[in-house]
């Protein structure tokens, strides 16, 4: 039977091939019980390959838990390996061109349910996938330029940016190729492989606008000029330890003006600093805003600093720099204004909302509206058809949850827009009241409390029926919600936030959403809202209109909503909410306990263990697991009666798992074999420090040997020994590793321990 | 049986009914797990996308839908899992249509077409959209439907575009006469 694999050999980047097989040989190992699920958990998550609701093989359907009949085997703890499950896919700062449409169409109709939606970072989701199809779906990725490669787990997430960067009226300069170059050096970088938790990266090219939402992020950059002997200079306004969450923290200011040459290095040495620093046990506390935090700005910069000057010299640092002033889209069609063209039913509403002026003259940017950040695989495939039309590669998903399509000759836009109309993304309303952002909630997350989507598309559906209508004030609004207090719809920003939580009222469960009001996405999400009160999500909808109302009737002015809540102050706007807060008894209005489109009587029974952190897992797990998966390779090889190849896998094995050891103490290493053996033999063989426990030192001896003396002829014999040797060797290497963990001399990092305050030598 | 990722649609007929009303049934279904060798898992109301997937009910198995595409409601079943026979991927999908033209809450106002059904081969790699699937594919689908349905049909490809999926359209042959 024919496979993708064979199919596409030669079209995929040799290195996303490898990693996939390596992924693939993962999941052999997992299924046979030789990789620890821990550890396969957070490869699988490194892999974009997230666990969906229900996966612990537990349902309630309204009645009754159901225990799901799946088969024993997990994909991680308390994960089923066969249970449905949602892989993420990277669209670093969201460019994705109409050929990697189709495929994320083809990918989307054949492995999961024919629907792709937009996360509020850019990426692409697809949900209720077998993980035995997600192979193949990454090798068909990657033969279009596309990784799924640290979408989710503790590493660095989706690199965001502005949508309309390069085309904004009102940037300082285009942030695409920082952004794009940012997401490069970091994916798979050593340095970001032992964090605690996720790290997200945003680009903004202005101070003043919302895109980029900078101020949330663990990381945020925004672009600035300097004048400097004549010259003008492009770097950053550089922001750290941003984050939502459930404890939201403003990013705090690292550099005024940090030079475009060193935004790589600063990020790489951030990177080591959480790496090293960051809080690796209590996961809650793990993200680097905490750090931030726990340090104060001025520590955690200088440290950083200091590992700046310690770093080695890395050519892309800077080697991407030439190109930058070189990067340019080019549009499909020529410029030209929207004058007289026959404009069809609908268009002037659309044109109002959905479609924003480039700086270059006869050029448009066009949003496409997607609700709930949905559409069907067929909408995909049409849309990217459009886009080769009119738009050419320049289209970008948004962190609203839309698809934007750059570059459109202003005089095609009717035409563009009866194209729409024709495939049913014709919707107007981009950015107002109505384009409410959700978070899957309780609709695939472990961690949904309530239907964040459900209540979505009910006030979606109330607020268009008389969008026309509403006054502009209030258009112009912004509604957000997550399923529950982590933030994932983003809700702390919003004008009218809500997050989902469940109260008790006579021993049944009854789905809330607390209500934040008035934060602010402007200037880079300069401020999160305050919680009001916690209210029945049925009545949700009506404290959306009785807060709208109030708004335009007590507005003073030009009031934002932000000032206007303010000035109305928490207890009037409590005393608003009190009204819609009771809740009647199940028997006189069963409809409070069931849930936004799910008629089953409401539960948090559902709730599972998130995967959102995965568990934390130190590199020199990673780096021992891997020596282990060569070591299976190895042993393939052998079978297959392949012994050069054979003994090749085991002398790599025996390397990978004496440089995990090399690395707790030096993390530099080079990563050549002479540099990895010698430093080895040094630091834990001429010490006898792997030699206390199960005589690991006579299995040292093993990698000395096949270093210095490789066989000159490769029999099925030598093959067996090296590959039995690889085994004692690196079981020795988790002895020792054990050894000094109980000792307290390496971290749950994996790396030595270091003191805050000090300065690295 | 190789190529196993297949979906079939039958056509909805009679009163136009709002997808919503699908999902207490499709909830319900699970409750009583329904069908036999299918472990029925969630819901998912996709009824905001334009002529989408409408309301989704996922096993394990295979995919139940109340799909919108083209405009034409319709119950549309997309196996996930390898078959024996082609018979398996259309018997779960009759079944699906049998179940909710006897539910009482759309009892009288829903049934399905049995002369028109859709059928799609999921699977770019095993399918490509050619006329050698299609003759290669054409016979034994003839023979499953016919098996499974009493009938016999007349199977035309949807579409030559390489880049969507084999689509079969597969109707009766009225004998006249």
């Amino acid at each position: 039977m024919p496979t993708w694999k064979e199919k596409l050999a030669g079209r995929m980047d040799p290195l996303l091939a490898e990693e996939i097989d390596v992924f693939e040989t993962q999941m052999v190992l997992r299924r046979q019980g030789k990789l620890d699920e821990k550890i396969f958990a957070e490869t699988r998550l490194r892999r974009g390959c997230y666990g969906q609701r229900y996966d612990n093989g537990h349902r309630h359907d309204g009645i009754r838990t159901q225990q799901l009949s799946l088969s024993d085997v997990t994909k991680g703890p308390e994960t089923l390996w066969d249970a449905p499950g949602m892989q993420r896919i990277k669209i670093p700062f969201g460019g994705v061109t109409p050929d990697q449409l189709d495929t994320l169409a083809e990918l989307a109709e054949e492995y999961a349910d024919s629907v792709l939606h937009v996360t509020t970072r850019q990426d692409f989701q697809l949900h209720y996938l077998h993980i035995e199809d997600t192979p193949s779906l990454m090798r068909r990725l990657a033969a279009v330029g596309v990784t799924t490669r640290e979408a989710c787990g503790n590493s660095v997430r989706n690199v965001t940016a502005c949508p309309l960067a390069g085309v904004c009226r009102g940037e300082v300069y285009d942030v695409t190729p920082y952004a794009k170059a940012c997401s490069k050096f970091l994916l798979g970088h050593p340095d970001t492989q032992g964090f605690g938790r996720k790290f997200k990266i945003a680009f903004s090219g202005c101070k003043h606008e919302a895109c980029g939402l900078t101020s949330l992020h663990d990381m945020g950059c925004i672009a600035v000029k300097r004048f400097e002997n004549g010259k003008e200079r492009r770097g950053f306004e550089l922001y750290v330890g941003g984050g939502l969450g459930a404890v939201p923290h403003q990013a705090k200011l690292f550099d005024e003006f940090l030079p475009e040459e060193e935004l790589l290095p600063i990020a790489q040495a951030i990177s080591r600093v959480f790496a090293r620093l960051g809080e690796k046990k209590n996961r809650a506390a793990a993200r680097i805003k905490f750090l931030v935090t726990k340090l104060g700005i001025e520590e955690f910069r200088r440290i950083v600093l200091e590992e700046r000057k310690i770093m080695p010299e890395d050519d892309r640092w800077t080697g991407y720099l030439p190109n930058v002033a070189r990067y340019q889209e080019t549009p499909k069609r020529q410029p030209a204004r929207l004058n007289g063209h026959e404009r069809p039913d609908g268009f002037e509403a659309w044109y109002r909302t959905n479609v924003y002026q480039q700086r270059q003259a006869g050029y448009a940017v066009v949003t496409v509206t997607l609700p709930l950040g949905d559409m069907s695989s067929r909408q995909c495939r049409q849309l990217a058809d459009i886009a080769r039309r009119f738009s050419g590669d320049n289209i970008r998903t948004t962190v609203e949850q839309n698809i934007v399509l750059r570059w459109i000759s202003e005089a095609d836009l009717p035409d563009l827009y009866r194209e729409l109309k024709r495939i049913g993304l014709d919707q107007p309303g981009a950015g107002t009241i109505v384009d409410v952002t959700a978070c899957p909630g309780t609709d695939t997350c472990k961690l949904g409390i309530a239907s964040s989507r459900g209540l979505a598309a009910e006030i979606r559906n109330r607020l268009s029926e008389k969008f026309f209508v509403i006054d502009d004030a209030v258009k112009n609004l912004h509604i957000k919600i997550s399923g529950c207090f982590n933030s994932c719809g983003q809700h702390h920003i919003a004008d009218l936030g809500f997050y989902g939580t469940s109260r008790t009222i006579d021993n049944r469960k009854v789905p809330h959403f607390q209500v934040v009001l008035g934060g602010k996405r402007q200037e880079n999400a300069a401020a999160y809202g305050l919680a009001i009160g916690t209210v029945p999500s049925k009545r949700i909808p009506e404290v959306v209109t009785l807060l709208t109302e109030r708004y335009v009737q007590d507005r003073a002015g030009e009031e934002s909503f932000q000032d206007f809540v303010k000035r109305i102050g928490k207890p009037e706007l409590r005393r608003m909410l009190e009204s819609f807060m009771d809740v009647p008894s199940f028997e006189s209005d069963p409809s409070y306990y069931s849930d936004w489109g799910d008629p089953r009587v409401f539960t948090i029974g559902d709730l599972g263990a998130g995967e959102c952190a995965g568990a934390v897992v130190s590199t020199v797990q990673f780096d021992l697991a891997a020596a282990e998966r060569l070591v299976f390779e190895s042993q393939l090889k052998l079978d297959e009666g392949d012994y050069t190849r054979s003994d090749a896998l085991a002398y790599k094995a025996m390397l990978q798992a004496a440089i995990a050891l090399v690395r707790t103490e030096f993390h530099d290493v080079p990563d050549h074999p002479d540099s990895i053996v010698n430093e080895f033999r040094t630091r834990f063989y001429d010490t006898n420090v792997l030699g206390d426990r199960y005589a690991g030192n006579k299995f040292a001896q093993y990698l000395f040997r096949r270093h210095d003396s490789p066989p000159q002829v490769h029999t099925r014999d030598s093959a067996h020994r090296i590959v039995e040797e690889a085994q004692l060797f690196i079981e020795a290497v988790y002895a020792c590793h054990d050894s000094l963990t109980e000792r307290g001399t390496v971290g749950i990092s994996g790396r030595l321990p270091v003191q805050i305050g000090k300065t690295a030598p | 049986m190789d190529l196993y990722r297949l979906g079939i649609k039958f056509f909805a007929a009679g009163e136009r009914i709002q997808p919503a009303e699908f999902i207490p049934i499709f909830h319900e279904w699970i409750q009583k797990q329904a069908f036999e060798n299918h472990l029925l898992i969630d819901v998912h109301n996709y009824s905001h996308i334009h002529e989408g997937p409408g309301i989704l009910l996922v096993a394990h198995q295979g995919n139940f839908s109340i799909d919108m595409t083209d405009d034409r409601m319709g119950l549309l079943y997309y196996r996930k899992q390898p078959v024996e026979t082609l018979t398996e991927i259309i018997k779960p999908a009759v079944e699906g249509c049998r179940l909710l033209e006897n539910d009482p809450r759309l009892r009288d106002r829903l049934r399905f077409h049995t002369d028109e059904v859709l059928v799609v081969t999921n699977d770019r790699l095993l399918a490509p959209n050619n006329d050698e699937t299609f003759s290669t594919f054409e016979p034994r689908l003839s023979s499953a439907l016919n098996q499974v349905l009493g009938k016999t049909f007349k199977l035309s490809r949807i579409s030559d575009d390489p880049k969507e999926r084999l689509t079969i359209r597969a109707v009766t042959i009225t004998v006249r006469g």
